[in-house]
């Protein structure tokens, strides 16, 4: 009798047990099925986003955001702000150790924020505005500025092109060039790079964790994985399959038509990214063409967006009509200003305008490239619609690495499809910079967009934002057609794993 | 023979000449930098300008032409813009999987196409033979792209018999290494056998109607000895080519089953090198690959002395 009470406690026990909280439990080395190649392993040097996708579980920022995409301290403690606006002193967590043993301080600090400051494209912009950086003491750094701005603290603490902190060591030794030893204060030490197999980093033992709790990409960041491999399989259909048979623990931005079947998938999830970009059309408003504004707009008037869109991402959980430069996610930041001049589908305000321009049928060089196939997607259905409407376009189809560089030629184009991927700061978006492919410069934007840089009061720089919004549909500065979300696969055994735009493994584990 | 072997050989010089120069040039003349690809989406047009000038970029073709013949003169072939390593080195690394694989897909590629090719030249006509030709027409007519996919559906992911993708070194054991490589073996191996079957075939047909297959058999040789013993030998020749070119085919061309599997070998190097403009390695993988085609074609053309002892070289 007392063994039946005891095993009936203890089946009870059990089925109670059985929904609470899993506990992460480390080891294991995790494969993440890549979709290609980095470029660099020096955060500082570029901008394409698998490169910070993996650095960044080696290397750290002063800031990082939390939930709400707001900068939090990372490697910093806190800061004070003095002078009007002007002076920031940043007070650096202490006993923070780089992977090669040495403890971060302010030695290393400002030389990694000047670096970056003169390399990294979001440094630059903001370095403007910077007057100098200095040390002061082991743990102190100040940042003097020549006038105030509401975004050091979000450049800080961008992932992308992201101000890593390196040691000052390895910095010199790199000079101007790439830094050539990947060393951080990161969760995971980078191991090995074997180009087209895999970048192996491991668990830092003597990684020194914030204490307060996980808060979006910030807080207590522990790496319970031995080992991460990122494995680049630039075959989708490879990376799907590898997921669906355990070789793989997570498959990036699968194609999204796959979504049903990987629902049905046993021991797989699918995990929809959003926000994750939009996709857009850049026009060209240094030379040619589209330099007329009428042409511009008759553009702007005759597309459809819903069937481009249908075009490109296939199934309807994975875009959205939205004709704002920032996410709906960001309540802070997303606006509808200017939203009655998105998809208006109109031919016929179209026609009129191609008229009134003197159009006379003069081909639209329009730049797309196969390798984005919903960028290519998205243009042949606009194509269509442009013609009908009257314009004549003349589609090139070219890969990525001659789209990049065509398009740093006015000369070659009047159009030209990319997207433009989440980012925080609507300061810092590239969706709306003058000196980018494209050359939207336009005096009243560009001197919201100074103010916007410089403005600390959140009310202000919303007002000056929606404007700013207001006048990329007026004077119709990119074509944006949609949201894009992007799909990835997950196997069931990957634990604690949060889908965010930005890729990370930290505070997960495997649960067997 | 020495003589013809040492003309042939120094004869490689002004092709690898050509070679170089051809792949420099065309290469350079294709849109596309690999500074854009380094800076990344976001960078700025200067931000490209200030790296293209870093890396040396902007210096005038033939003046990059002429330091980069004087590397070559060294035997430098230079350094990989994107790997951080010399290029010679990076195809080093690569030559393993890809060298194996070749091996492995003509080994298949052979026990599976020559004897296709023979008894269907033996049978012709009948329904095996029609039966083996329309499988071969099949083999040729997949792209090996579709057949590896195919390989992985079924082996992989239903039956679970061999990874989905990616290569085992051989230093973690060659039963892993093995196991790595008979499905993209198979899918590049396949195609091969059946253009070899269908050559063998045909060789054969010519062979078998020939005068000595009449005589042998009037003088009351066996079926076995008149098929397996002459027509063989002499049906060897057009077969042998074709291996040989299959071989030569297979280093270069496994460009697309090194990228749907997931191995790191030469045709994935060229591959991402051609995508990211990393121009030192495609020059030197075009160079290397140019090299084996004119080794295997060497050996090629030796190996006629084996099958037909009339051939002679002075």
């Amino acid at each position: 009798m007392t063994r039946i009470v005891l095993a009936c406690v203890l089946v009870l026990g059990l089925a109670f047990a059985a929904p609470a909280q899993e506990q992460p439990k480390p080891g294991g080395v995790l494969k993440a099925a890549m979709i290609g190649e980095p470029p660099s392993l020096d955060l500082h040097w570029t901008t394409a986003v698998i490169v910070q996708q993996i650095t960044w579980h080696i290397y750290e920022t002063l800031y990082t955001y939390d939930k709400g995409f707001n900068p939090i301290p990372m490697l910093a403690e806190g800061h004070t702000i003095a002078d009007g606006g002007r002076r920031y002193t940043l007070r650096l967590r202490q006993g923070v150790k780089f992977h090669n043993g040495k403890e971060m301080t302010s030695a290393d600090v400002v030389p990694s924020l000047n670096r970056w400051g003169r390399m990294a494209t979001p440094g630059k912009a903001l370095w403007k505005f910077v007057e100098a950086v200095e040390a002061k003491g082991p743990y102190e750094v100040v940042i003097h500025l020549k006038e105030p701005s509401g975004s050091l603290l979000y450049g800080l603490a961008r992932p992308n092109n992201g101000a890593a902190i390196y040691p000052k060591e390895v910095m010199d030794a790199a000079g101007d060039g790439q830094v050539k030893e990947f060393i951080g204060t990161g969760p995971y030490r980078f191991v090995e790079h074997k180009p087209d197999r895999h970048i192996k980093v491991a668990r830092f033992k003597d990684y020194v964790a914030r204490t307060d709790a996980p808060d979006g990409y910030g807080g207590k960041r522990v790496a319970y994985f031995d080992e991460i491999l990122f494995i680049p399989v630039p075959d989708v259909s490879v990376r799907l399959a590898g997921v669906e048979t355990g070789e793989y623990h997570y498959g990036q931005q699968i194609k999204q038509d796959q979504y049903d079947r990987i629902k049905t998938m046993p021991g797989v999830s699918a995990r929809v990214i959003r926000p994750s970009a939009w996709s857009t059309a850049v026009i060209n408003h240094k030379q040619g063409l589209l330099t007329d504004k009428r042409l511009r707009q008759a553009l702007q008037a005759a597309l459809d967006m819903e069937p481009i869109m249908a075009a490109g991402f296939g199934h309807k959980d994975f875009y959205r009509l939205d004709g704002a430069i920032m996410f709906p996610e960001q309540p802070a930041w997303h606006t509808t200003a200017g939203f009655d001049l998105y998809n208006q589908k109109n031919k016929a305000k179209a026609q009129k305008l191609l008229r009134e321009a003197g159009y006379a049928g003069q081909p639209i060089r329009w730049i797309t490239t196969q390798e984005y196939q919903w960028m290519y997607k998205n243009a042949l259905v606009a194509k269509q619609q442009l013609e009908e409407a009257g314009f004549k376009i003349d589609l090139q189809v070219v890969d990525w690495a001659t789209l990049v560089q065509r398009r740093n030629k006015p000369e070659l184009y009047e159009v030209f499809s990319t997207g433009f991927t989440f980012g925080p700061d609507p300061a810092l978006a590239t969706s709306v910079q003058c000196n980018w492919p494209g050359w939207w410069c336009h005096e009243e934007k560009d001197r919201l967009m100074d103010a916007l840089i410089k403005e600390t009061d959140v009310k202000k720089r919303r007002v000056l934002w929606e404007r700013v919004q207001q006048l990329l549909h007026e004077d119709v500065g990119r074509i944006k057609f949609g949201d894009y979300f992007t799909l990835d696969a997950v196997r069931r055994e990957l634990r604690g794993f949060q889908s965010t735009p930005e890729l990370y493994f930290w505070n997960a584990w495997l649960a067997k | 023979m020495k003589t013809y072997i040492a003309r042939r050989l120094l004869a490689l010089i002004p092709v690898a000449l050509v070679v170089a120069t051809v792949a420099f040039v065309l290469i350079h003349l294709a849109p596309g930098d690999p500074a854009s690809i380094i800076a990344g989406p976001d960078a700025t047009p200067e931000d490209v300008r200030k790296l293209e000038h870093q890396l040396g970029l902007d210096r005038p073709l033939p003046i990059q032409l002429v330091q980069w013949y004087g590397h070559l003169l060294q035997g430098d072939l230079g350094r990989s813009i994107f790997l951080r390593k010399p290029v010679t080195e990076a195809i080093l690394d690569r030559v393993e999987p890809t060298l194996l694989l070749t091996v492995f897909a003509i080994v298949i590629a052979v026990v599976i196409g020559v004897p296709a090719g023979v008894i269907s030249a033996r049978y012709h006509n009948s329904a095996g033979d029609q039966a083996l030709m329309g499988l071969a027409l099949v083999g040729i007519s997949i792209p090996n792209f579709l057949a590896g996919l195919l390989l992985i559906l079924a082996f992989s992911v239903w039956l679970g018999w061999f990874p989905v993708a990616g290569y085992s070194p051989l230093e973690s054991g060659w039963l892993a290494t093995l196991r790595s490589l008979v499905l993209p073996a198979f899918a590049l191996g396949l195609v091969q056998s059946a253009l070899i079957a269908r050559i063998t075939r045909s060789s054969m047909l010519d062979v078998l109607r020939e005068q000595f297959i009449v005589a042998g058999r009037a003088k009351g040789l066996g079926e076995r000895a008149v098929v397996y013993k002459h027509a063989l030998k002499n049906a060897m020749i057009p077969t042998v080519t074709v291996i040989g070119i299959s071989f030569a085919v297979l280093v270069s061309g496994a460009v697309v089953i090194e990228t749907v599997f997931n191995i790191p070998g030469l045709g994935r190097l060229i591959i991402s090198a051609v995508l990211r403009r990393d121009y030192p390695v495609i020059q030197g993988v075009v160079l290397c690959i140019a090299g084996v085609y004119m080794f295997v074609n060497l050996v090629v053309d030796l190996s006629y002395i084996v099958f037909d002892p009339r051939v002679r070289y002075q």
